[in-house]
């Protein structure tokens, strides 16, 4: 309901912006409203129940809807511009400053080019599902769009109602295809989420309406005006809470293993990939570059806050004996390195929170597919009740193996360079004093210690050792089919492209980040009385090193 | 035409190559693959050999006196931080390509006769040839990220071929023991190095330890950090060249296939760490608390592996020993500031401990012909013997290892290790001490290992002892797989093993040669001037003494193990073992090292894992349950909830959040 009145808005709106625009192709509005309109045709497709027609018409759709972005990313988008670029603005309801402004910088660009991909191969990961498939693909589709909306959109107003509205398809999902708990997992969801995203929209009218001028909600204008340190620090907690649900932040974490351990595979690498980095780029976008005085404050918080999410979830996730929801704690465990990416207050550690958000993406939803599909062979979740499964599905072994050392940052792979980022950023900067860096990345470097521990193990206990003849005697274990191997291999591509030559990515958003960081050094520079003398360093003192000094030009011979 | 070492890159990226198309192949096209043996194994040998004549190119080059070259391009880069990659050839780089290839190449051909009976021989081939690039990828590393980088790779590469049996128990443990130990190093290593790229702004080996000298001089990084730094980057060869305490994993690793603990788990992946100790002499060098620690750690690695190798009865898990000791010989002389020495050692210890793994492997395939594929049958020394009849090649080429290990004038060991005892002597006379009492104890167990597998009568086919060693091991023998496999004859290996084996006896027993003390032509490719100093203060004086002691402890201890194993004079079990219980039953247990590392890490994390768990879905969890009950449970609400229908209830929380949306919606319009 709610989406269909959105819609025939925002179609109308697209028809005045073609015309406003008319030189500039609306390329992110087409990429919002292919899906959602694609969504709405698929009542209208011949089909019998079962799904396969709908299936092709759904992979159709996520396919066109990738090429779009793609297409924008080469035409449109320049990745030496901090600026916001892609822009199109259609005043809506100028009453109350309501625009219809989308656009996209170096924070939301690398986001939606991850969404629309994601998207893509969840629907491809989505092929056997036979209950329902209308209502199923209509609800992935719907959601691809709303989540690029998320990424795209420059009002606050039309952040939080994309915001919102990505919540029903997810809350369906889990609700209609989950596991034997669903009801409680989606019911878990919709009131964490949606209660906590209440603050964004309190946040909104309370950013919007300050200065007393007409309300306007767009970043730009958001962003120019000079909020005291008070209604910084207020609103930065707010919002702290409603991005910390998402991304999740320890303790507001635990609706996810509930959804995470009830969703089905497509859903889950959906949950993974896109609906976590939600909370991360949100983090970016309002919290660090909107509120830069308050985030100056907040910073050391944000960064404690990362160490607890690495090592406390990676903790729980070793002793989880349930396969999903192991690897549900390890996406939290991951999430703690951008919490510390965006507390560093270094363009490296920014940008390394960037990268880990993206890597993540892709590396959480290859072992979402991964434990999804072996699921379908093995029909439990338990690691007890499984174990020597390698001996009968060699390639799935193989695929696993390869995807859970990605996880645990192998060189070679995004992880590992994400990781090393934050890492070295968050060390090197002199925004914070010599004994907190240490105490922080040590504790941190436990985090790489133990990932490998519950990884490995899983594997262990999944493909090593004797085949379980329990399981054998009630399952038939067939290997890897060329659906899931295609799969897997289109999100290795990128993580180890990355992995290899992480400029891939970093050079698509890096002066987007400098920017954003510069805003925030210049914001910490400027406070006059930092909290928590211990920890933070007089930002004026010189840094100790000059910036690395690098031979010079790109080769020496000596 | 180019010089080698402009093209020295294809050296790591031609194995490379060939592991990625193999790899990929067994992917998608797995049957297949697996069926094209010969083919895959030419193509793999090829690329290995290409790499190794490369390698052997830059070696003749750099003896030539070429200038070292570095190539670098920038890989990753964000604000003021570069991170650059490329790759570096000098003397040092240039010995350890050689032998990595030299070495790899060996055991792939060796491979393709252990493994010819293996399912999973393209795996295991393609497995090799990722191995082999990643170390060639890490000694041609500039800088010390990129080490990491590549330090990582042959770990997972260790990992995978640790457990390339993955059907057994045993060996899903022991790799991933193998990688978390390694991982606890790492742990070191990368706050090290970080702590050095914040206190220097530099990765590169030279940049480092000249900006770290300049910021204490500076007074802007302390010394203790300094120290600290130094200490925490050492956990990585810690680790990786299986140190003490952190070396527990590598006695497990020989779960993994025998020529595997021959390349990776003896010659190349654990010199790693001490290669990587070499790279860092100039930051070392500045500070003598770190070298005589390093020193310490590894004496007592030395002592303590010798020490429990004396009693081991698995004979590749003695030979694992046997090189824990020895990497700790060579991480004593790194501690005495003599990296020529330690990486002399390094170089002649890869040949002959390669031969003797090899050996011991083709001693375990004709094993496994007559008691089975149980590995703890067919390692077991008290059921080999005399084998030296059935196997000569392989018996002469083991004797020949033993002797070079033993440091007998004029074979390998003898030289490298008696310049690292020089050097002890003159530095830290007490750490000498103890390496020379090793050096005894290492001349009898080899030769105890010699004896009990080669010598005396075969013990393979008594039963009893056959069941008796399976239950002891606590694995149930398995009644249907002796029914299968009947005994069959011992025999020597094909070709592809006693070839690889009969090349390796060569360097090990001229390689010492190089490295004479008097006129060393291995100190001089690597420091020329330090070779002039080393030949001017040479005095036979010094030398002989020195000299004539260690082969007087290693005649004595040959001469034990002679009479106990061979000549049966002297019943060491009554006249030592038994008469000290203790002692015999604290080495046999290996120092109780693994079962202290079992109660206290293992258990322990697991505990604590399980207590983080309890308050997660106790505590946190049940506060949110608690109060979602209490707000929106209440009443009628519940007795839905509690009574299965959930639909409902959650249908009115859909329509709830919906009511919420629209209604913030029009609340958000003010009326103004």
């Amino acid at each position: 309901m709610q989406e269909l009145i959105l819609g025939t808005f925002l179609d109308s709106d697209l028809s005045l912006g073609t015309n406003h625009l008319s030189n500039n192709f609306p390329w992110l509005s087409l990429s919002i409203l292919f899906p959602i309109v694609g969504a709405f045709l698929v009542p209208f497709i011949p089909d019998k129940g079962e799904g396969k027609q709908v299936r092709w018409f759904a992979l159709g759709i996520a396919l066109t809807t990738f090429l779009i972005t793609v297409l924008a990313y080469i035409y449109g988008y320049d990745p030496s511009i901090d600026n916001l670029q892609l822009a199109e603005r259609v005043s809506w309801l100028p009453d109350l400053g309501l625009t219809w402004a989308v656009g996209a910088d170096g924070l939301s660009m690398p986001l939606i080019l991850l969404t629309s991909f994601i998207t893509a191969l969840a629907v491809l990961a989505a092929w056997p599902v036979s209950f329902k498939p209308k209502l199923f693909f209509f609800l992935i589709l719907a959601m691809d769009g709303g989540q690029i909306a998320v990424f795209a959109v420059q009002d606050m107003i039309l952040f939080f109602l994309a915001w919102e509205l990505e919540l029903i398809p997810v809350y369906l999902l889990l609700a209609i295809w989950g596991g034997k708990k669903r009801q409680y997992a989606a019911t878990k969801f919709i009131i964490y989420t949606a209660g906590s995203s209440l603050f964004i929209l309190i946040v909104a009218l309370a950013m919007g309406f300050f200065g007393g001028d007409t309300p306007n909600f767009e970043f730009i204008n958001l962003s120019q005006k000079n909020f005291g340190e008070g209604f910084q620090v207020l609103c930065y907690s707010g919002l702290l809470i409603a991005f910390g649900v998402k991304l999740p932040i320890v303790p507001l974490h635990t609706w996810l293993p509930d959804a995470h351990g009830e969703a089905t595979a497509p859903v889950h690498m959906l949950l993974a990939g896109i609906l976590l980095k939600m909370g991360g780029y949100a983090l970016l976008r309002f919290n660090a570059q909107l509120l830069p005085e308050a985030h100056a404050q907040f910073a050391p918080l944000l960064i404690i806050l990362g160490v607890v999410n690495i090592i406390y979830a990676a903790l729980t996730s070793f002793a989880q004996r349930n396969l999903k929801r192991k690897i549900a704690y390890s996406s939290i465990s991951h999430m703690g390195f951008v919490l510390i990416g965006i507390g560093s207050f270094s363009t490296l550690g920014t940008s390394g929170a960037m990268l880990q958000m993206i890597s993540h993406g892709l590396i959480g939803a290859s072992l979402f597919f991964l434990v999804g599909a072996t699921y379908d062979r093995t029909h439990t979740l338990q690691l007890d009740e499984m174990g020597g499964v390698g001996q009968k599905m060699r390639i799935m072994f193989a695929l696993w193996t390869v995807c859970s050392l990605a996880s645990l940052a192998l060189p070679g792979m995004s992880g590992f360079i994400s990781e090393l980022m934050v890492f070295a950023g968050f060390v090197t900067d002199e925004a914070f004093t010599l004994p907190f860096r240490i105490v922080i990345a040590a504790f941190a470097a436990i985090g790489v210690i133990l990932t490998p521990i519950y990884l490995l193990s899983m594997l262990r206990e999944i493909f090593f050792g004797k085949e379980n003849a329990q399981l054998l005697s009630t399952t038939k274990l067939i290997d890897a089919e060329p659906r899931e191997i295609y799969i897997i291999g289109c999100l290795l591509v990128p993580i180890i492209g990355i992995g290899l030559y992480p400029r891939l990515m970093t050079d698509s958003y890096t002066s987007s980040i400098e920017a954003l960081v510069k805003r925030d050094v210049i914001a910490m520079e400027s406070l006059k009385n930092p909290s928590a003398q211990l920890i933070r360093r007089n930002y004026l003192a010189p840094a100790i090193i000059p910036s690395p000094s690098l031979l010079n030009g790109t080769e020496k011979t000596n | 035409m180019p010089s080698a070492a402009e093209i020295a890159w294809l050296i790591p990226v031609l194995p490379l190559l060939g592991a990625v198309i193999t790899g990929l192949g067994l992917i998608s096209f797995n049957r297949t693959i697996n069926r094209l043996r010969k083919p895959v194994a030419v193509i793999l040998l090829s690329c290995l050999g290409a790499a190794a004549v490369l390698s052997y190119a830059v070696l003749l080059e750099q003896l030539a006196g070429a200038p070292s070259v570095e190539h670098l391009f920038i890989w990753a880069s964000a604000g003021d931080f570069t991170l650059p990659m490329g790759y570096v050839i000098d003397p040092l780089g240039a010995v350890m390509l050689s032998l990595v290839t030299t070495i790899a190449l060996l055991v792939m051909v060796y491979s393709h006769g252990y493994m010819a009976h293996d399912k999973g021989y393209v795996r295991f081939f393609t497995y090799l040839a990722l191995f082999s690039s990643s170390m060639l990828g890490l000694i041609v590393s500039p800088n010390l990220l990129e080490i990491y980088v590549f330090w990582e790779l042959v770990g997972m590469c260790s990992y995978l071929l640790v457990g390339f049996w993955y059907d057994r128990e045993g060996a899903a443990h022991a790799a991933q023991k193998a990688f978390v130990v390694n991982r606890v190093g790492d742990f070191g290593l990368l706050l090290g190095i970080l702590g050095l790229f914040w206190a220097t702004g530099s990765f590169d080996f030279q940049g480092i330890s000249s900006g770290l000298s300049q910021a204490i001089d500076l007074g802007t990084v302390p010394n203790w950090a300094a120290l600290t730094m130094c200490l925490l980057v050492f956990m990585g060869p810690m680790a990786k060249s299986a140190q003490f305490p952190l070396h527990v994993w590598l006695p497990d690793a020989m779960e993994g296939p025998t020529p595997i603990s021959a390349l990776i788990h003896a010659a190349t992946m654990v010199a790693a760490g001490v290669f990587l100790v070499a790279r860092l002499e100039p930051l070392y060098s500045q500070f003598p608390l770190v070298g005589m620690i390093i020193a310490i750690i590894g004496t007592i690695t030395c002592f303590l592996g010798a020490s429990i190798a004396l009693t081991q009865m698995d004979l590749k898990k003695g030979l694992a020993y046997s090189t824990v000791s020895q990497l700790g010989y060579m991480m004593l002389a790194m501690g005495c500031g003599a990296p020529i020495a330690g990486m002399f050692h390094l170089v002649t210890h890869a040949f002959f401990k390669a031969m003797l793994f090899l050996g011991s492997g083709s001693v375990i395939h004709a094993m496994e012909d007559v008691v089975g594929h149980e590995p703890i049958l067919a390692q077991d020394m008290r059921l080999m013997g005399g084998l030296r009849k059935k196997m000569p090649i392989t018996a002469i080429t083991f004797f020949i290892g033993c002797i070079a290990i033993s440091g007998i004038p004029p074979l390998a060991g003898f030289w490298s290790k008696d310049e690292i005892l020089g050097q002890a002597f003159n530095t830290f006379p007490l750490l000498w001490g103890v390496g020379f009492l090793t050096a005894g104890m290492t001349a009898f167990y080899m030769f105890r290992l010699y004896f009990l597998t080669f010598e005396g009568s075969f013990r393979g086919e008594n039963k009893d002892l056959q069941e008796q060693l399976l239950l002891a091991s606590g694995n149930s023998s398995d009644e249907s797989d002796h029914a299968h496999s009947p005994p069959g004859v011992l025999h020597e290996s094909p070709w592809s093993m006693t070839l690889p084996l009969s090349i390796l006896a060569v360097p090990s027993v001229l390689i010492g040669l190089m490295g004479t003390p008097w006129n060393s032509r291995f100190a001089a490719l690597l420091n020329p001037e330090e070779a002039i100093e080393m030949a001017k203060t040479f005095s036979w004086g010094e030398f002989l003494p020195l000299a004539g002691a260690s082969v007087g402890i290693s005649s004595v201890g040959i001469s034990i193990a002679v009479l106990g194993y061979f000549l049966n004079r002297i019943d060491l079990d009554k006249s030592v073992a038994s008469r000290f219980p203790s002692i015999n039953k604290f080495l046999a247990n290996k120092w109780y090292l693994d079962d202290i590392n079992e109660k206290l890490f293992v258990q322990g994390s697991r505990k604590l894992a399980k207590e983080v768990l309890e308050v997660d879905a106790k505590v946190v969890d049940g506060v949110v349950n608690l109060t979602g009950l209490l707000t929106l449970g209440s009443g009628e609400g519940l007795k839905y909830f509690e009574t299965g229908r959930a639909q409902f209830y959650a249908l009115i929380v859909f329509g709830g959040v919906i009511a919420l949306v629209v209604l913030f919606g029009v609340l958000g319009n003010p009326p103004n």
